[in-house]
């Protein structure tokens, strides 16, 4: 039987069970403004364990379930396609101690990495949480595989990082870790309903999340809301709906640069409405105003598009030149927020935005399969010489030989003396013809800010600081785990790990 | 029933046009009546068979989902729009980041024109697709 038919039978004897599924009392008339005030008994719907968001914490969440032998999950999804931006993203993993750091020779740990992270952090990243989820890593990659991800087969070393440490889908997109996942779920009979928006928690008399009321038949961006429905949770409520990174209101609210200016590579259903309800039940906001940009996103395409997974890989064995003086002015594997900074400040004489221009020997661009579609679909260039490639960027060519001279001899040295950055990865890759060209400038991809959890998952309540009973968060809706600047492939491992540390905590109470 | 059942065939002439006729990046938007529909789709209209596609002749609720898929074959729509090798996970009805299962009315609009989701991020071109 095929997925889709799977799907949709899921979901049609889930829509017919409603009326058999252990529901206390049919309801019936106009839903009421819902509120914990309003009488328990009034459900539509009962279920072991609700997730709201069907990205990678929601999958990891519903999988770790059922193999702790949870009965009945459902997973609402208010976008009519699964994933989130779980689905569009570049699909890069870091853990340490895998299987590829052993066959290439890499020493690395949880300590490790999580130290990397701390230090990207600037010091105000929750340290107990990176050190879980670095811990536990390696086991949630394993899981993907076990569904059916696919990697390449070497190691990427990403900015801030130490050491390799980054595994990539072959498809280079996180598309190829929810696919498989999704088809998991649906092995394991997790319902899955799309359409379907989340409005509202439901409270009991002491404080306890002990349902939801869910918008069924949502359409998002056509103006139909749906049908409310009170749902049960037997063992609470697991948010996993993603960053607001696309609310422009909200972000906008937290960093005033952050305007409807600055494109975003998320989802356009990114807009955290969840993340304000867990706040209207009592959650701690934390790192709100820590929304990062991407400094490998490009001006000439929308979204993620093709040219970030193409400059992650490229940038270690690259130069990015500011178009007005030739000259680098970077650590090109620098983390996200020093480079975006570095990309914001690069400015012609009125003041306008001039994205910087990265330059890589096609000899080693190649090496990734992003190459092909950034060059075929004109959102990067290659050139035979670099007096070619000065004159269609307007670089001044003079300069740029100067720069791309000096910069050979950190390749041959092994150090560089402009900006420290490490030479690890581009051993031997001296800058030279042909050349392919790209343009960086950042948007904004990552919302640091959320929700405090626990490295249980379990969500904070902001007068006892004590776990809000039946709530539980994880993955980019919860906040503080990576402090000030998260760094590159470290949000798939956190999103994997605390959703499957939510689902142990829940089937433990 | 038998409506969708003369749909099925009426479906099956077209499909044979859309794979021969390549390269039309036009609209097929025609006014019938009182409501603009596609022009394959005629039948429908000469018989106001609004259940066709909405749960009711009133059509006043959106069609389900997999609606298009009483007539239209999924497995001949994934063949329909196979890309060429590099390229697989760009096909619209069997992508990377979707697999089959985006709901057809987010890229196809059977009253309006529509654009297709890729387009939000990419710059595809699918000369079959009709606005």
């Amino acid at each position: 039987m095929k997925d889709k038919d799977l799907n949709q039978k899921d979901r049609r004897a889930f829509l017919l069970g409603m009326g058999a599924a252990g529901v206390s009392a049919a309801f019936a008339g106009p839903v009421l403004a819902a509120s914990g005030s309003e009488p328990e008994s009034k459900w539509d719907r009962e279920h072991e364990i609700v997730i709201i968001g069907s990205g990678f914490a929601g999958l990891a969440a519903a999988i770790q379930a059922k193999k702790l032998g949870a009965k009945d999950v459902v997973i609402y999804e208010k976008m009519p396609v699964l994933g989130g931006n779980s689905a569009i993203n570049g699909g890069l993993f870091a853990a340490p101690g895998t299987p590829l750091q052993k066959k290439e020779g890499v020493t690395d740990s949880a300590d490790i990495m999580a130290g990397d992270q701390m230090k990207a952090g600037r010091g105000v990243a929750d340290e107990a949480l990176l050190k879980h989820i670095a811990s536990r890593a390696n086991e949630a990659l394993q899981l993907t595989i076990d569904a059916g991800a696919e990697y390449f087969p070497y190691l990427q070393q990403l900015g801030g990082h130490s050491v390799p440490r980054t595994y990539q889908t072959t498809v280079t997109s996180g598309g190829g870790i929810t696919q498989p996942l999704i088809k998991e779920c649906r092995r394991l009979g997790v319902k899955i309903v799309n359409r379907a928006k989340f409005e509202k928690f439901v409270v009991d008399e002491k404080g306890a999340v002990v349902g939801a009321v869910i918008n069924e038949g949502y359409y998002f961006g056509r103006g139909r809301k749906g049908k409310p429905v009170r749902v049960r949770s037997q063992r609470g409520v697991l948010i996993a709906a993603g960053g607001f990174a696309s609310n422009v209101g909200l972000r906008s609210a937290q960093d005033p640069t952050l305007t409807a200016e600055v494109p975003s590579t998320n989802i356009p259903g990114a807009t955290g409405e969840a993340l304000l309800e867990m706040f209207r039940v009592g959650a701690v906001p934390v790192h709100m105003a820590f929304i990062q940009t991407g400094p490998w996103a490009s001006p000439d395409e929308g979204g993620f598009g093709y040219v970030s997974n193409y400059s992650i890989f490229n940038f270690p064995h690259s130069i990015s030149v500011d178009v007005k003086t030739g000259r680098r002015f970077m650590d090109e594997i620098a983390d996200r927020k020093t480079r975006a900074d570095a990309q914001l400040a690069r400015r012609d004489d009125e003041g306008n935005p001039m994205p910087p221009v990265t330059i890589t020997s096609y000899e080693h661009a190649k090496a990734h399969p992003s190459v092909k579609k950034v060059l075929k679909y004109g959102v990067g260039w290659k050139f035979d010489t670099l007096e070619e490639l000065a004159e269609h960027h307007g670089i001044p060519f003079a300069e740029l030989k100067k720069q791309v001279d000096q910069y050979n001899t950190y390749v041959k040295n092994g150090v560089d003396e402009q900006f420290g950055k490490s030479m690890e990865k581009a051993k031997g890759k001296f800058i030279e013809a042909p050349f392919v060209t790209v343009r960086n400038w950042p948007k904004v991809h990552y919302c640091h800010g959320g929700a405090q959890i626990d490295v249980q998952a379990r969500v904070l309540d902001s007068s006892t600081w004590k776990p809000i009973p039946g709530l539980f968060a994880a993955g980019e809706v919860s906040g503080g785990t990576h402090g000030q600047s998260r760094l590159g492939s470290c949000s798939i491992p956190d999103c994997m790990v605390m959703g499957m540390t939510a689902a142990e905590t829940m089937m433990s109470a | 029933m038998m409506m969708k059942k003369l749909g099925k065939l009426v479906f099956l002439s077209v499909t044979v046009a859309f794979v021969a006729g390549a390269g039309l990046a036009d609209s097929t938007l025609e006014q019938f009546d009182k409501i603009k529909g596609r022009s394959y789709h005629a039948s429908f209209y000469d018989g106001e068979s609004c259940d066709v596609c909405h749960e009711t002749n009133r059509a006043t609720s959106l069609p389900a989902d997999d609606a298009c898929q009483s007539c239209h074959d999924l497995d001949s729509l994934v063949e329909a729009t196979a890309r060429p090798a590099g390229e697989e996970g760009q096909n619209p009805h069997d992508n990377l980041h979707y697999g089959r299962d985006v709901p057809c009315m987010e890229c196809h609009g059977e009253h309006q024109a529509r654009q297709h989701m890729c387009a939000d991020c990419h710059s595809f071109e699918y000369p079959n697709f009709k606005e």
